[in-house]
């Protein structure tokens, strides 16, 4: 469209608005001046732009309100000035998917009947109602009934002033086979044309979002009398411009000026607040001294009946909910609230100038800051009505917005704030900030949803989480509910853990492609004259108490699935089926501060881990039907859903689909059984050698010629020791970072610690004396000689198996040139050739996921390291058991330490024999 | 092979400390020392001595007993003189609107509630520390005089009476026994019931303070602090001074919260930001008046009219009509410590105007000034319609106000004893005192958060203090981009 504008008016628009600006900046500032002076003045409201200058209103065909009398249209209202149809074309809270609208099926959620990803097309099982594709013999909402029912959470323009192929739905041919000029008749449920033309449109309604107290429930019912074109105007009533009388709206002459203006002080235009956008995204409450009440699980509006998340500035401690432990939760339900921010901070306008920060990944490298704007004039002709968004899960609204908002670390520093924190970097990789700092929503939000049945209100069984008791009344107790950690996957493709609700519904589909049951027909069969059907009474009714409580209304046998499959079946419908399915809410909101954020070791690194803990889907299933995940997230579901024994059914997270290895709370079975084994394996043997051989020293004792030898100098000893202390205590300390539940007297984080500083401590060690054995050439002890090298090993075992318990020599002479024989030679090269790189380099890598998380993820990730490196411990482990029992084999059981400790060993003299020769 | 045991033990020390000094350095690095323990400047309780014994009657009357008390404590009496619980008054000061100096006190000038105390000393000096201020004539040399019973005795045995004489009944030798260290009841027998009554005159010192919940003062209530574990006493000197009742006051002469606390404690650097500019009790004690209804009006012009029933919360007809609020918000005005304007008996004043009796100094260009919380008590009271001077009337003696309920006669009678000079036509003009907030502090968790002051629903009247608009979007006063004035 701006093509066609000429350039000229254009430019002197832009001169003139910009000079009225200057001058209404100017006396604003002035009159604020005289404000200050004034004593004890209406307090400051940095909401209210003074600088607005006073308008008429204008109906549809630009006549001043006051003359016509008609309803007010915002777009040649605010359009006198801004640029409305660029700001209803670039607005996707207008279009709702109408400019994605497809056939039936086309769409990312893979649902047969989905048609666009937005609220015009896009099914929510939770409000169940649906536009019905074009074509379908059975219609549930036609284009002025989607907006009936819908309407209230939609801002207008879009689809509730255009048709699907771009053509105003006023200018269309009224025909009742047009599902966009049609409407279902209560009476008769025939479809009856709808004439655009006598219902009007709803257009874009900028007083929804931009005055500060909008009646959003006269609108409401506008909209849903299908009185459209009152709609914007219904949103005035209670300002003191236009008032109700009966059915109609009378404008206030008072409210506007001698020029048909509306005067200064009605005409107060503002950014949105919370206030404006919570009247259709959630619960929201700005007034930090007035307690916030909330009922049981009746939470107001969408983001909180999905999460839970509730806007507010105000401690818990001080809300009127029925709140458990509500005394010490001196928090406030979002710390962004209490800190003043607003929803438009983080999501504001896309060239809104004064927030507008290009991504670091386009923005130049040489550049920090690019303080080239858009003029100011030009934002306000012209501000995009696209708001900028994050990642969420029921992501596929608006999906070309995503993540342009900024994220928790364009405003805050995780490098000044989270030293505390080990390994800072790999955890922010691996789990969001929200992951932590929102541990708890505190309030009830929605879990299941079953729409199979029906009740009498028209309203389906619904189970809640967060809340017990009566969960719809004052009695009820609002718990709260820890979310459960998913894999999102963002933009730039980076996976990271972030809080979710999961809901999940039930209901009835029928045909092929599916359709849900729609509302009337799922009424029908349960419902005659308002009253359940006598046969649903008769199968229900399973206290005989002539009423159907909700814990009743439930399809739990065959018998009456059967039953409402005959009712439907009856109603025409084919081969009608229960269904169920799974939708994760993400949750960003309701952040805490860092001291009552996650930041416990235990809760993530051990058995019961917060990574790890499930989540309930529902209570029960409808019809036994396993529910399946949606498909259009940004999370990855593979997850577990098990059913408990009470018929309740949950997800558990699982940390592999994640590429997460947690240390202390994963291990993988088999390395543990093998290694364990291994273990016990050694320690029996040695335990039944060992006991053969005392029993074989008392029928031969061995007395061998022995004399004195300087065998181990200072440093191999010193060297020794410090090995084997490192080793013994690095094997306790992993023990305890692998199983830190078994050890919960020591501190993980500690354990950690000292683990690292022993492994740094073993490394100089074992590099220290590596230079050493080789400078001396002490490193031939353990290579053993290629020539004759088996024959040897055979003898030595030979020794072990036989000799040793007939008192028989030693097979080789230990002389200072010699110390090992050959077993001990291939042992040694195996343990500090082999085990010893390999459990230094796992280990390295492990601490280095931090570092080098790139070079760690090459080699397999922690996912491998990991589990590697708990079997080479292991292996360690049965090598130090058998070394140890193998040093008593000497002359006498002590002689092996005692010289490694003292140096000096008594060394049998031996005959020559042939294999020395 | 006794050198060989050496060097084996000297490596296996250099191994263990290759060990344990790594682990030692990298562990005691997050914990610091707290250097500032507010516990240190909270005196301990030590037992009294039990006077049980020591002291023998038969006491006559109370100037009885202090001799008695004097025969040990010989200073006691000649320190308790030097102060202002005695003297009521301050020293003399220069002030820039009067020539010569003036003192302030209770003894010489008046205030918005009952007004003044001289010719009113029958009721009055029930609070003062003395025994038997009669009149003008009252001998303050004398150390006699001195009530050592009022703040040592159980109050359970000790009242004090007319011209501040013991209560009828009052046995003497048992108060005299029961002396100990000054308790919450000592203090709290004038200072809690200021003004003629439980919290009129204080909006946070109330007889809830003789036990009060955790909740309601942190420091009396979760920790059992005494009122002298802040208003600490060298001498017989306490710390602490009411600022209604001077014109400046050296800080070091005043209980500061920082006398205990850190003044940069707080987790959050945006709040240790603040301190610089708000005062501690501004977000610490977020409201007055919590527990019992404290005087915010009194209307003296309706007193004498009789023509309503009379109602401590509402009118009685000796003092006119009243308005109480209860848990409510104080007012917030920059505050030095010092007033810049405290009325002296005889000023001029506008009656077009309210009167401020005491004027809180500092602004917002006062860089030692803090945004302070008041609670504002605002009357009407009589002055002298010609000379537009306040009028101190008569009313507790038999021929006052209370008694008469004649104006003409007690505003003359009480003009010829404070030697004002008067018309003889009267009017009632408005006055407004302000009355620092700075008791019942509350838990941390209790405190203000920011929304509370900012925003668009805060408490603050940010352009009354000074600011073009919400410090949060117009950036404080000592920010170098501030766009403060």
């Amino acid at each position: 469209m701006p093509a066609k504008l000429n350039i000229r008016p254009l430019v002197s628009r832009r001169i003139i608005f910009i000079a009225l600006a200057l001058i209404l900046l100017f006396t604003a500032f002035t009159a604020t001046q005289q404000i200050a002076q004034a004593k004890r003045s209406v307090s400051a409201n940095p909401e209210l732009s003074p600088i607005h200058p006073n308008f008429p209103m204008l109906d549809e065909n630009g006549v001043n309100v006051l003359e016509s009398g008609g309803a007010v249209s915002t777009i040649q209202t605010c359009g006198a000035c801004h640029d409305a149809e660029f700001i209803t074309e670039h607005s996707f809270h207008a279009s709702v998917g109408l400019n994605d609208f497809t056939a039936a099926g086309q769409t990312s959620s893979g649902r047969a009947w989905d048609t666009s990803p937005g609220l015009f097309g896009k099914w929510n099982p939770i409000a169940y109602r649906y536009l019905s594709p074009v074509g379908d013999e059975r219609i549930d909402l036609t284009t002025p009934m989607w907006l009936e029912t819908f309407g209230a959470r939609h801002v207008g323009g879009g689809p509730a002033v255009y048709a699907r192929n771009g053509e105003l739905l006023t200018s269309l041919k009224v025909d009742a086979n047009n599902p966009e000029t049609a409407a279902i008749d209560p009476q008769t449920g025939e479809l009856i044309a709808w004439d655009w033309n006598e219902s009007g449109v709803v257009e874009m309604n900028c007083f929804l979002c931009h005055t500060a107290n909008p009646n959003a429930d006269t609108r409401a019912t506008a909209i849903h009398e299908g009185n459209f074109r009152w709609a914007n105007t219904a949103t005035l009533v209670g300002s003191g411009i236009v008032e109700q009388s009966g059915e109609d709206f009378v404008w206030n002459a008072e409210a506007f000026n001698a020029e048909g203006e509306l005067s200064a002080d009605f005409a107060i235009i503002q950014d949105p607040t919370n206030e404006n956008c919570g009247l259709c995204h959630g619960l929201v409450h700005d007034n930090v001294e007035d307690p916030l009440t909330l009922i049981g699980c009746t939470p107001d509006r969408w983001s909180t009946i999905t999460t839970g998340q509730i806007i507010s500035p105000q401690k818990l401690a001080d809300s009127g909910l029925n709140l458990a432990n509500k005394e010490s939760l001196n928090r406030p339900w979002d710390i962004h609230a209490e800190r003043l921010l607003n929803c438009t901070d983080c999501h504001y306008s896309l060239n809104n100038p004064l927030y507008f920060q290009e991504s670091a990944s386009t923005q130049p490298e040489h550049l920090l800051f690019d303080p080239r704007r858009l003029e100011i004039g030009a934002y306000l002709e012209k501000p995009l009505h696209q708001f900028a968004r994050g990642d969420s899960a029921q992501g596929t609204i608006d999906p070309q917005l995503k993540d342009t908002m900024r994220s928790c670390d364009s405003c805050h520093s995780v490098e000044n704030t989270h030293d505390w924190l080990p390994y800072k970097d790999r955890h922010m990789s691996a789990i969001s900030c929200e992951s932590c700092h929102i541990p708890e929503l505190y309030s009830s939000s929605n879990m299941q949803h079953d729409w199979t049945v029906v009740q009498v209100d028209g309203n389906p069984v619904k189970v809640c989480r967060g809340v017990e008791g009566d969960s719809d009344t004052m009695r009820s107790l609002i718990v709260g509910y820890e979310p459960v950690l998913l894999p999102r996957t963002d933009v730039d493709g980076h996976i990271s853990l972030a809080p979710y609700n999961m809901i999940s519904t039930w209901f009835w589909v029928y045909g092929d492609p599916p359709r849900p049951v729609i509302q009337s027909d799922l009424e029908a069969a349960y419902l005659e004259d308002g009253e359940y059907h006598p046969g649903v009474m008769l199968r229900f009714d399973s206290n005989n108490d002539g009423q159907i409580d909700s814990a009743e209304l439930v399809i739990d046998t065959p018998e009456k699935e059967q039953f409402i499959r005959d009712r439907l079946t009856g109603l025409g419908l084919g081969n009608p089926r229960i269904v169920a399915e799974i939708q994760p809410y993400s949750i960003s909101h309701d952040v805490a501060a860092g001291d009552w954020a996650l930041s416990d070791c235990s809760a993530c690194h051990g058995a019961e881990s917060r990574i790890t803990q499930p989540i309930q889907l529902a209570a029960y299933l409808p019809g036994g039907v396993l529910p399946e995940f949606v498909i259009d997230t940004n999370t990855m579901l593979s997850g577990e859903i098990t059913t408990h024994e009470d018929g309740s059914l949950y997800y558990q997270p699982q940390t592999s689909e994640s590429n997460l290895y947690v240390l202390g709370h994963n291990s993988v079975g088999w390395v543990d059984l093998a290694g364990s084994l291994i273990f016990i394996g050694v320690l029996l043997g040695i335990v039944a050698h060992g006991g053969l051989r005392f029993y074989a020293s008392l029928r031969h004792p061995h007395m061998a010629k022995t004399e004195k030898i300087y065998m181990y100098g200072v440093y191999e000893r010193l060297w020794h020791w410090l090995q084997t202390f490192t080793i013994v205590l690095l094997l306790f300390t992993g023990l305890v970072i692998h199983k830190p539940d078994t050890f919960g007297i020591f501190a993980f984080r500690g354990v950690v610690l000292v683990h690292n500083v022993l492994a740094a401590i073993l490394v100089t060690n074992a590099a220290l004396s590596l230079f050493y054995h080789l400078a001396s050439g002490e490193i031939r002890q353990y290579l053993p000689r290629p020539s004759g090298f088996f024959d040897q090993a055979i003898t030595q075992t030979k020794f072990y198996m036989q000799g040793i318990f007939q008192g028989a020599e030693h097979p080789f002479e230990k002389t200072t040139r010699k110390k090992l024989n050959p077993l001990q030679q291939v042992t040694y090269f195996g343990i500090l050739n082999v085990l010893l790189p390999l459990q230094i380099i796992t280990g390295a890598l492990m601490w280095g996921a931090q570092r080098w998380p790139n070079l760690a993820e090459r080699l397999g990730g922690l996912l491998f390291l990991g589990p590697f490196h708990s079997l080479i411990a292991w292996l360690f482990a049965a090598f130090i058991v058998m070394h140890v029992y193998l040093t008593t084999t000497g002359h006498t059981p002590m002689a092996g330490i005692k010289a490694m400790i003292m140096g000096w060993d008594d060394v049998e003299v031996h005959t020559p024999s042939e294999e020395e020769s | 092979m006794k050198n060989f045991k050496l060097i084996w033990l000297l490596g296996l020390a250099i191994t263990l400390a290759l060990i344990i000094v790594p682990i030692v350095i990298f562990t005691s690095n997050g914990e610091k020392q707290t250097s500032n323990n507010p516990w240190d400047n909270v005196p301990v309780h030590v037992p009294h001595t039990d006077h049980t014994d020591i002291i023998e009657g038969p006491f006559e009357t109370g100037a009885d007993v202090t001799k008695a008390c004097l025969e040990c404590h010989e200073d006691a009496a000649f320190q308790v003189m030097q102060t202002s619980h005695w003297t009521w008054e301050s020293q003399p000061v220069d002030v820039p609107w009067r020539d010569g100096p003036v003192t302030i006190g209770k003894k010489n000038q008046i205030n918005n509630f009952c007004i003044g105390t001289q010719g009113n000393q029958q009721k009055c000096m029930t609070c003062h520390i003395g025994y038997g201020w009669e009149d003008e004539n009252y001998d303050f040399a004398d150390p006699s005089n001195v009530d050592c019973l009022a703040c040592h005795a159980d109050m359970n045995l000790y009242a004090k009476a007319d011209y501040g004489y013991p209560a009828l009944g009052v046995d003497l030798l048992a108060a005299a026994q029961s002396v100990r260290n000054p308790g919450r009841d000592n203090c709290g027998a004038c200072h809690f019931d200021g003004g003629g009554g439980n919290g009129v005159k204080h909006g946070e010192l109330d007889e809830h303070l003789y036990y009060p919940d955790g909740n309601l003062d942190v420091h009396m209530g979760a920790l059992d602090f005494l009122c002298t574990d802040c208003h600490q006493t060298q001498e017989h000197d306490i710390l602490g001074k009411l600022v209604a009742d001077n014109y400046q006051i050296p800080a070091d002469d005043q209980v500061q919260c920082t006398n205990c606390h850190d003044s940069q404690l707080h987790a959050d650097e945006r709040i240790n930001a603040h301190i610089q500019t708000v005062a501690c009790q501004t977000c610490h004690i977020p409201t007055i008046g919590v527990m019992d209804p404290t005087k915010v009006y009194w209307d003296w012009s309706t007193a004498g009219l009789g023509d309503q029933p009379d109602d401590h919360l509402t009118y009685l007809k000796i003092k006119g009509s009243f308005v109480y609020e209860q848990n409510f918000t104080p007012a917030y005005t920059w505050f030095n410590g010092d007033l810049s304007y405290r009325y002296i008996l005889g000023d001029t004043i506008d009656p077009s105007q309210p009167t401020v009796l005491d004027q809180p100094a500092g602004d917002i260009q006062d860089s030692n000034a803090l945004i302070f919380p008041f609670k504002i008590h605002i009357a009407k009271q009589p002055y002298d319609t010609v000379n537009n001077l306040l009028l101190q009337p008569l009313t507790a003696r038999e021929d006052g106000f209370w008694t008469t309920f004649d104006w003409a006669s007690a505003l003359q009678l009480g003009a010829d004893i404070s030697g004002l000079n008067y018309s003889g036509e009267y009017g009632f003009a408005e006055t407004w005192m302000y009355w620092p907030v700075t008791h019942t502090v509350r838990p941390a968790a209790d405190a203000l958060t920011c929304d509370n002051c900012h925003g668009p629903d805060g408490r603050m009247d940010w352009q009354a203090l000074g600011y073009y608009g919400d410090p949060i979007d117009w950036g404080g006063r000592f920010r170098s981009n501030s766009y403060q004035p």
